[in-house]
């Protein structure tokens, strides 16, 4: 019976390891899947920008005075000269001229990819999180049931002792 | 604890660090991998004649698209033989690992049988 017991406390023991484990690699995955979504909605917000800024531009007659930004809040005066030529980032540190029509084409199918990607990003945490709260409340158990077993033989033992 | 355990448990922890570490330089280059080729697509959809640009630091540099194609195709194989070289290496550590959490399994098991 005590053998039993021992065994059945020691699975218990394995298992909680095993959890702990896998806790902290979920943990990792839920992390690692927030810094993910974090850098989309930093580049979103950029593109967003972007978007309006030529969407801005559009309706713009060409020698309009315009402010462009340098930092730091700051601002210098300058003129549109070519609405329509605008230089369109496309990866890995190089740029197209494009049309304004072509470049907000582009920015919006890279608004979409990158919103589909958060979308996924975000359903695949919502799961790790569930997967998260499942392993603790399993832990929790676990170590309850081991703490209660404990209790017991010490109960035992001391019965044990004043016989 | 016994020092030979505690001393594996730290190489332990020194090989999760370093797999860490491994992992994260993979991963950048294989996002840096997706960009080159997301370029190089737009690149080949591109007229010869298209007006094409290089950053360099802030700056941007007129270019041709020949050229900054075979740059990029350069930094492509350059970057594939770095995630080899790592992917490699992460190989390696994940079987030391695996290897070392075994032995302390082995180590701890009769520290946690009850007495």
């Amino acid at each position: 019976m005590s053998k039993r017991n021992s065994s059945s406390s020691s699975s218990e023991e394995e298992d909680m390891r095993r959890l702990a484990v896998e806790l902290r690699l979920l943990e990792g995955m839920a992390e690692s899947l927030n810094s993910r979504i974090n850098l989309l909605n930093a580049a979103l917000t950029e593109l967003n920008l972007a978007n309006r800024t030529l969407e801005g531009l559009e309706k713009e007659e060409p020698d309009t005075p315009i402010f462009v930004p340098i930092g730091g809040g700051s601002y210098i005066k300058a003129k549109l000269e070519a609405k329509d030529e605008v230089i369109y980032g496309i990866g890995a540190g190089v740029a197209m001229e494009k049309t304004l029509k072509e470049a907000r084409e582009g920015i919006s199918n890279r608004i979409a990819e990158l919103s589909k990607t958060k979308t996924s990003y975000e359903q695949q945490l919502r799961q790790v999180l569930q997967r998260i709260q499942a392993d603790r409340d399993r832990l929790q158990e676990l170590a309850d049931r081991i703490r209660r077993g404990a209790g017991a033989r010490d109960v035992r033992k001391a019965a044990r002792g004043t016989e | 604890m016994p020092p030979a355990v505690q001393e594996r448990l730290l190489r332990l922890q020194q090989l999760q660090q370093t797999l860490q570490s491994i992992l994260t330089q993979k991963q950048q280059l294989e996002l840096e991998l997706i960009e080159i080729d997301q370029a190089l697509s737009e690149l080949e959809k591109a007229s010869d004649d298209a007006v094409i640009y290089k950053s360099v630091g802030s700056l941007l540099v007129r270019s041709e698209k020949s050229k900054v194609t075979n740059d990029l195709k350069e930094r492509k194989e350059l970057t594939n033989m770095r995630i080899t070289v790592l992917g490699r290496q992460e190989e390696r550590l994940r079987s030391q690992i695996k290897e070392l959490q075994e032995k302390l399994q082995k180590d701890l098991r009769p520290l946690s049988l009850p007495q």
